[in-house]
């Protein structure tokens, strides 16, 4: 996943490489998310995280959608 | 020391991060071997059981950590600098996640893969500064371990 400076700039980017559009997120959500994401790595105890937790980590942040799926 | 498989890699993985860390540096399985007391060999699969559960990425056919996330130990268009040190980050997110995982201030710096103007990104007190900008992914999360290098 990679910042730009807008949408404009991830389409031009996208049909210059030929990269699939996929989805977007503002920099708040991402910084949220990698708040979330990495709090408790340094837990002793914390585990892989399964993909129901991850998913109810991406809906914390507002990313609904088929595009945030983990589950099979 | 005996120790069974999963208290060996929890001892593994904290070890690997506190070593990054506080150095800066990612450990190889001989040093790990050494400051846990246990066999190269045990952290060498051990290595490789934490690559298998997602936890890092080995660089391809040995046991060098690569991706151990966030942080990268080659470099990427994400650096990040904090008052306690300063780390490649693997991505836009894994850089957003090393000053509050140091617990320090930090800024990170990247730039807009289309036009190639450096972005700065602010973090204090634990709060991304207001900055412009939107993060891109580009496969599917149920996608991501296909190729995580790329996402």
């Amino acid at each position: 996943m990679l910042a730009f400076r807008s949408e404009e700039h991830v389409d031009r980017w996208c049909k210059l490489w030929r990269v699939p559009r996929g989805a977007t997120m503002t920099l708040e959500q991402q910084f949220d998310l990698a708040v979330a994401w990495y709090d408790d790595m340094l837990d002793p105890d914390s585990g892989r995280r399964s993909p129901g937790d991850a998913e109810a980590l991406f809906r914390k942040v507002g990313l609904r959608g088929d595009f945030w799926r983990l589950s099979e | 020391m005996v120790r069974s498989t999963d208290a060996l890699d929890r001892d593994v993985r904290l070890f690997v991060y506190r070593c990054i860390i506080e150095t800066g540096q990612a450990p190889g399985v001989e040093e790990v071997g050494r400051g846990l007391d246990a066999d190269a060999s045990d952290v060498a699969a051990s290595f490789r059981r934490l690559e298998a559960d997602h936890v890092w990425v080995l660089a391809p056919g040995t046991t060098n950590l690569s991706m151990p996330a966030p942080f990268s130990t080659v470099p990427t268009p994400f650096w990040v600098e904090t008052g306690k040190g300063s780390w490649w980050g693997g991505c836009v997110w894994e850089a957003f996640g090393i000053p509050p995982l140091v617990g320090a201030d930090g800024t990170v710096f990247t730039f807009c893969p289309d036009c190639n103007e450096p972005m700065e990104f602010r973090i204090e007190g634990g709060n991304l500064q207001p900055a412009g900008g939107i993060v891109h992914f580009a496969v599917p999360a149920l996608r991501w371990w296909e190729n995580i290098v790329f996402t």
